[in-house]
C-alpha cells in the first residue's frame, strides 16, 4: 500500500474534500451559525428596549392627571401613543397587542387628592410579554411614587423644608442597585452571550454525528477505517480535525464580534473565553461522537443529538434560573457542555475573577470531550458490520 | 385526491422518523418543557449580607428581606471580601450592603442607602432582588414616617405619606410566570418545525428513491393540484390530533392560563396549519435526502421565536428582520395563540395575524404548486418510468465504474511500488 493514502493527514485531506463536495456542509458549518451570529447581535441591538408603547386612560382629566401623563411620557422607555376613552377601549388595545401596558387615572383623582382622601392610579401591563410588561411596569410604578411623593414634597416645602429634608422625610430608605457585570441591563450582552455558542454547539453536535453516520450509510466506513490502519480512534480524530478548525474560526468570529466590535464586558480579557469556546467545540464533538458510538442508529443518533443542542439553551439557565428547575434536571445539567460554558462566561467576562473559581468548569468540559473513550470501539464494529436501515 | 391523501398517510405512518416528528416529539417535547419551567417563578434567591452598622433598624430591614418570598439570606459575612468570596463560587447571587452610618442618618433625618450588589448572569435574579428589597423598604419607609409625624391620627398620616396610591394589576398572567409567557410560544413553533421536519424527511426519501428509478407519489394523476391538495390533506388529518394534543391538552395539564373560546381557536389554527404545510411542502424541495432536514432547519427555531416577538418587543426590533419575520407561519401563529390563549382575544381582536397567516398560506400553496408542476411535468412525459430508471441505472453504472478505475489505479501504483521494493532489496543483496 502506498503511504500518501494512509494516516492522519490523508484521513484530514479526504474529509475537507468530502465537506467540499456536499452545499450541506457549508450550509450548516459556516451559514447557520453566521446567520445566527448576524441576526441576535442586530436584533437586540438596542441592548434595552426603548419608548415601548403604552397607553393612558385619563378618567380625570384634570391638572394633576395630565401632570403625572406628562412626567410618564418623558420616561427614556416609555411612549405614551394613545390616550383611551375608557378602561375597556384601553384592554381592547391590549388585547390587540397595540399597547404592553397603560396607566388608569379614575375620575375624581385631583379632588380626592386635595380633599385628602388618598385616591389610587392603577397600573395594568400584559405579561403575556413579559420582558416588555417588566420594564414598561418599573418606569411606571416610579412614575406613580413620583407622583404622590411630588404631591407631598408641594406640601413639606410649604411648611418650610429643604430638598434634603424633604426626601429624607419621603424616602428614609433608598435603595441603590448595582446589577454587576452589566450595569446597563443591556439584554444583548445578556442573550447574545449565551445563544451564539449554544447554537454553535447544536451545529457541532449534529454536523459531528451526520458526517460519521454519512460513512456508515454510504458503505464508506471501511475504506475509512483501513485508511487509519483499523484504529478507529486515529480515523475519528483525523476526520474530525478538519471540522474543528472550521468551527474554530467560526468561534473565533463571534468571540471578536462580541468582545471586539461591540466590546461587551470580558474582564478577564480575550484568552479565558477563546479557551472556553474551543473546549465547548471538543466537549460538543465527544458528546456527539459518544452518542453514535452508543447508538449506531442515524436517525436515533441525530434526534439525540438534536434533542442535547435544543434543550441546551434552556438548560444553561440564562433565562430561567437552573434552582428553579427540578432536582433531576439540575443533576442533567451537568452532561450539556453549553451549561458549563455559560458558567465560565459568568466567571470569566461578567465577573472576571480568578480562573481558579471556573477550574471545575473547564475540567467538566475536557470530561464530556473525553467520553468516547467509554465506547468508541463501538464504533469500529458498526464500520463493519453497520448495514443502512431507512 | 382522497387517494393521494392515503397512500401519504400510509408512507407516513409505516416511516418511522416521520412518526416521531409528526407524533413522539408533539408528544413528549411540551411535557418536558413544561417539566422545565414548571416553577413558573424564581423564590427565595441565595443572597448573602454585610451589616456595617448592626443597629436594630438594619437587622429589622434584614429580617424583613429574609421574609419575603422572592430572598433567602444565607449568610451573614464580616467583611465584603467574604461575602464576594461567596457569590463567585455562586453560593449565592446577590449581596445586601448596609452601610455603618445608615442608622445614624436616619436617625437625623436625612436619607440612607441600602446597597444592593446583584449578579447580572440572569435577569430573574436582578427581578427578585429588586422587587424583594422595594417591598421592604417602602413598608419600611412608611412606618418610619409614622413614628415621625406625631400629634396626627392614623389617618391622617397615612394620607401625609403617601397622597396618591396605586396598586399594580398584571393582567392575563397574574403569576408574572416565566412559564405562561414562554410555553404559548414554545407550543406554536413546535407544530411548525416537526411539520417541517417530518415532510422534508417523507421528501428527501421520495428524492432518494426517485434517484434510485422511483417515480413521484401520484404522477398518474392529471392534475398537480389533486396530488398537493391529497398531501396537504393528509398532513392536516394527522396535526389535526396533534395540534388538539398541543394546543388543548397541555396547557391543562400544567394549569397554565387558558382562555381562548373554541370557535376562535379552530378559525385560527386552521390557516395557521394550512400555511405551516405549505411552508413545509414548499422548503421540503430544497432536500435531498433523508437526514438532511436536521441539519437545515433545526437551527431556525431558535431564531424563529426571537422573530415572532414574544421575547424582545417587535416595537424594538430592526426593520429588515420585522419584515423578514412575516414570511413564516410562526410568527403570526405564536402572536395570535398567546393572546387567545393567555389573553383571551376573539378572533376580531387577531384579524391582522389570521389574514396574515391565509395571505402565507395562498403564497406558499402557488410556489409549491409551481416547484411541483416542474418536477411533475418530468416524470409525467410518456416513458417517464423508463427514463428515470434508465438514468438511475446509468448513476449506478458510473458509480461502479469509477470505484474499479480507482481500485485498478491503486492496484497499478501498489504493484510499481512492490516491484521497486523488490529491485532495491535486489540491489542491496548485490553491494553486500
Amino acid at each position: 500500500m502506498s503511504g500518501s493514502k494512509q494516516g492522519f493527514w490523508a484521513i484530514a485531506i479526504r474529509e475537507v474534500l468530502r465537506m467540499k463536495s456536499r452545499p450541506l456542509y457549508g450550509l450548516s458549518m459556516i451559514f447557520a451559525p453566521l446567520f445566527c451570529f448576524l441576526f441576535f447581535t442586530t436584533l437586540m441591538g438596542e441592548g434595552l428596549p426603548q419608548s415601548l408603547p403604552a397607553g393612558v386612560v385619563d378618567e380625570d382629566n384634570t391638572a394633576v392627571s395630565r401632570s403625572i401623563l406628562r412626567n410618564l411620557d418623558s420616561y427614556q422607555q416609555t411612549e405614551i401613543i394613545k390616550q383611551y376613552a375608557n378602561f375597556s377601549e384601553a384592554r381592547e388595545a391590549l388585547q390587540k397587542n397595540e399597547i404592553y401596558g397603560f396607566f388608569y387615572i379614575p375620575k375624581g383623582t385631583q379632588e380626592m387628592a386635595s380633599s385628602q382622601q388618598q385616591p389610587k392610579i392603577s397600573i395594568y401591563t400584559n405579561s403575556t410579554y413579559l420582558i416588555p410588561a417588566s420594564l414598561l411596569y418599573r418606569d411606571m410604578k416610579t412614575m406613580a411614587v413620583m407622583a404622590s411623593a411630588a404631591v407631598g414634597r408641594e406640601v413639606l416645602y410649604a411648611k418650610g423644608a429643604n430638598l434634603d429634608q424633604a426626601m429624607g422625610f419621603l424616602q428614609p430608605i433608598q435603595m441603590d442597585m448595582r446589577p454587576l457585570g452589566n450595569p446597563w441591563l443591556n439584554y444583548n450582552i445578556y442573550l447574545t452571550n449565551t445563544l451564539l455558542p449554544a447554537v454553535l454547539s447544536l451545529m457541532i453536535l449534529l454536523v459531528t454525528c451526520f458526517s460519521i453516520h454519512t460513512e456508515l450509510k454510504d458503505g464508506t466506513a471501511r475504506e475509512w477505517m483501513s485508511m487509519a490502519n483499523d484504529s478507529v480512534f486515529k480515523a475519528v480524530s483525523a476526520k474530525l480535525f478538519p471540522q474543528t478548525m472550521v468551527f474554530t474560526l467560526m468561534a473565533l468570529i463571534y468571540l471578536i464580534l462580541l468582545y471586539g466590535l461591540l466590546g461587551f464586558p470580558h474582564n478577564n480579557g480575550f484568552w479565558p473565553m477563546f479557551l472556553a469556546a474551543e473546549l465547548l467545540i471538543m466537549a460538543s464533538q465527544g458528546f456527539a461522537v459518544f452518542m453514535v458510538s452508543a447508538i449506531p442508529s442515524l436517525r436515533w443518533s441525530l434526534s439525540l443529538c438534536t434533542l442535547w443542542g435544543v434543550l441546551s439553551i434552556p438548560i444553561s439557565g440564562f433565562s430561567f434560573p437552573v434552582m428553579g428547575m427540578p432536582p433531576a434536571l439540575q443533576a442533567l445539567s451537568y452532561m450539556f457542555p453549553v451549561r458549563h460554558y455559560f458558567l465560565i462566561y459568568v466567571d470569566q467576562a461578567l465577573h472576571g475573577i480568578p480562573m481558579v473559581y471556573s477550574a471545575w468548569y473547564y475540567v467538566a468540559l475536557i470530561v464530556i470531550a473525553s467520553l468516547p473513550l467509554i465506547d468508541i470501539h463501538m464504533l469500529r464494529k458498526a464500520a463493519y458490520e453497520y448495514s443502512y436501515m431507512p | 385526491m382522497l387517494d393521494v391523501a392515503g397512500k401519504e398517510l400510509r408512507n407516513t405512518i409505516s416511516d418511522i422518523g416521520v412518526l416521531v416528528f409528526f407524533v413522539v416529539v408533539p408528544l413528549l417535547y411540551p411535557l418536558l418543557y413544561a417539566y422545565l419551567y414548571g416553577g413558573e417563578v424564581v423564590r427565595e434567591v441565595p443572597v448573602v449580607v454585610v451589616d456595617e452598622c448592626r443597629s436594630a433598624t438594619s437587622r429589622e430591614f434584614l429580617r424583613k428581606s429574609d421574609a419575603t418570598p422572592d430572598l433567602k439570606i444565607i449568610s451573614y459575612c464580616a467583611d465584603m471580601e467574604e461575602a464576594r468570596n461567596l457569590m463567585h463560587r455562586h453560593k449565592a447571587y446577590g449581596l445586601i450592603h448596609i452601610p455603618a452610618e445608615f442608622e445614624s442618618t436616619l436617625v437625623s433625618g436625612r436619607q440612607a442607602t441600602v446597597n444592593l450588589y446583584c449578579d447580572m448572569s440572569g435577569l430573574l435574579y436582578y427581578k427578585a432582588m429588586l422587587s424583594g428589597c422595594t417591598m421592604v423598604s417602602l413598608e419600611m419607609n412608611r412606618d418610619i414616617q409614622m413614628t415621625r409625624l406625631s400629634g396626627l391620627s392614623d389617618r391622617e398620616k397615612e394620607v401625609m405619606t403617601m397622597p396618591v396610591e396605586n396598586e399594580y394589576v398584571t393582567m392575563f398572567n397574574p403569576a408574572n410566570g416565566f412559564q405562561s409567557f414562554i410555553i404559548p410560544a414554545i407550543l406554536i413553533l413546535l407544530l411548525q418545525q416537526t411539520l417541517v421536519l417530518g415532510v422534508s424527511m417523507l421528501a428527501g426519501t421520495e428524492a432518494e428513491r426517485r434517484r434510485a428509478g422511483v417515480l413521484i407519489l401520484g404522477h398518474e394523476y392529471d392534475n398537480p393540484i389533486t396530488v398537493l391538495g391529497g398531501k396537504a390533506f393528509a398532513y392536516l388529518l394527522v396535526y389535526g390530533f396533534t395540534a388538539t394534543y398541543v394546543l388543548c391538552f397541555v396547557p391543562w395539564l400544567f394549569d397554565m392560563p387558558q382562555l381562548w373560546q373554541m370557535p376562535t381557536l379552530v378559525a385560527f389554527i386552521v390557516p395557521f396549519l394550512l400555511s405551516s404545510i405549505f411552508f413545509a411542502i414548499c422548503i421540503s424541495f430544497f432536500v435531498r435526502d433523508r437526514e438532511s432536514c436536521f441539519l437545515l432547519f433545526v437551527f431556525v427555531s431558535v431564531p424563529l421565536i426571537f422573530m415572532s416577538g414574544i421575547s424582545w418587543p417587535t416595537s424594538n426590533m430592526p426593520t429588515f428582520w420585522k419584515v423578514l419575520a412575516q414570511f413564516f407561519p410562526s410568527t403570526h401563529g405564536i402572536n395570535g395563540f398567546a393572546r387567545i390563549n393567555t389573553s383571551g382575544a376573539l378572533l376580531q381582536d387577531v384579524r391582522m395575524e389570521a389574514l396574515s397567516l391565509w395571505i402565507l398560506t395562498g403564497i406558499y400553496f402557488m410556489l409549491s404548486l409551481f416547484i411541483y408542476e416542474r418536477m411533475y411535468r418530468s416524470d409525467k412525459m410518456p416513458g417517464a418510468e423508463f427514463v428515470i430508471s434508465m438514468r438511475a441505472r446509468a448513476r449506478r453504472n458510473i458509480r461502479v465504474a469509477v470505484r474499479d478505475i480507482r481500485e485498478a489505479g491503486q492496484e497499478f501504483i501498489d504493484t510499481t511500488q512492490r516491484i521497486q521494493n523488490i529491485r532495491r532489496y535486489r540491489r542491496g543483496k548485490k553491494k553486500n
